[in-house]
């Protein structure tokens, strides 16, 4: 492995450790549980783009654990890896078919990482009920995974003309 | 943004109002109706028994209805009356309001689906 590549992990890592410090900072009513920003998707799309999906996967898994040991705990960390790991799979899928932007798989992204923490939820208190909050998840999901699509296509830009 | 793009937001979205529409036709109606006056609980009335309730409170009384599953405040001698003019309701998390004798009826769950969750 390179050394710039090894650079490269530990940066984008730290960033998207920070991005889920910072969303915590950020006051947002919690009108349905689960619901969040997902500014750490930003740079696990961004990584997806300029590295590739081994890359993003191995990213996102260290990010995943170091901020479920630093703030979460082990129940929040079980959640967040569901939401991580599904949401992932499916963006590395769809980039790969290539008939997708990277809007439509920033989106799909934010929309699987609900999912996935949904169905971890609904399996904790073993109450299928949990499915009510669904299309509040899969909304907020579109919302938030366009403008988190936006974001990543402007960064890639800038990154493009530096590398 | 490719077509396939659009559809597959569009999918989306179509989906979240589809499982909307049909959660809200069934899995929602709560299971009691509990009453607070002040902040405190004086009562819950399971919505599954037709019954009707007076309400004593300080400044004066509410009757509360339960018939078919829905749950009504039909009479009170408070000065607005909004509280016996706002509609009837069955579904968790609908109230209904008297602010002059600071009554409060709450739709909440049965026992039986009480969501209870935190997720991270």
């Amino acid at each position: 492995m390179r050394s710039s590549k090894v650079a490269q992990y530990g940066l984008f890592a730290a960033l998207a450790i920070l991005m889920g410090y910072v969303e915590m900072l950020i006051p947002l009513p919690l009108l349905v549980p689960g619901m969040k920003l997902g500014l750490a998707n930003v740079i696990i799309v961004i990584v997806l783009y300029h590295m590739d999906a081994k890359s993003a996967f191995f990213i996102s898994l260290v990010r995943v654990l170091m901020s479920g040991l630093l703030f979460q705990g082990f129940a929040g960390l079980m959640y967040s890896l569901a939401g991580a790991l599904l949401s992932l799979g499916v963006m590395a899928l769809l980039k790969k078919t290539r008939k997708v932007s990277i809007t439509g798989v920033s989106v799909m992204g934010g929309v699987f990482h609900n999912v996935g923490q949904i169905i971890v939820a609904a399996a904790v208190v073993e109450n299928i009920k949990m499915a009510y909050y669904l299309p509040f998840l899969l909304v907020t999901g579109v919302v938030t995974g366009f403008v988190i699509g936006a974001v990543a296509r402007l960064a890639l830009g800038y990154l493009q003309r530096r590398t | 943004m490719k077509r396939l793009d659009l559809i597959l937001i569009a999918g989306v979205l179509v989906l979240a109002g589809v499982i909307y529409l049909v959660f809200l036709g069934s899995a929602e109606d709560g299971g009691k109706a509990v009453i607070t006056v002040d902040g405190q609980v004086v009562q819950e009335l399971p919505l599954d028994e037709d019954t009707t309730y007076q309400v004593e409170t300080p400044e004066g009384y509410n009757i509360v209805e339960i018939k078919d599953g829905w749950a009504d405040v039909i009479e009170a001698d408070c000065r607005d009356g909004l509280c016996a003019d706002q509609k009837r309701v069955r579904k968790t998390g609908e109230t209904i309001v008297c602010l002059p004798h600071k009554m409060v009826v709450t739709i909440e769950a049965g026992t039986e689906n009480t969501v209870d969750a935190v997720v991270g």
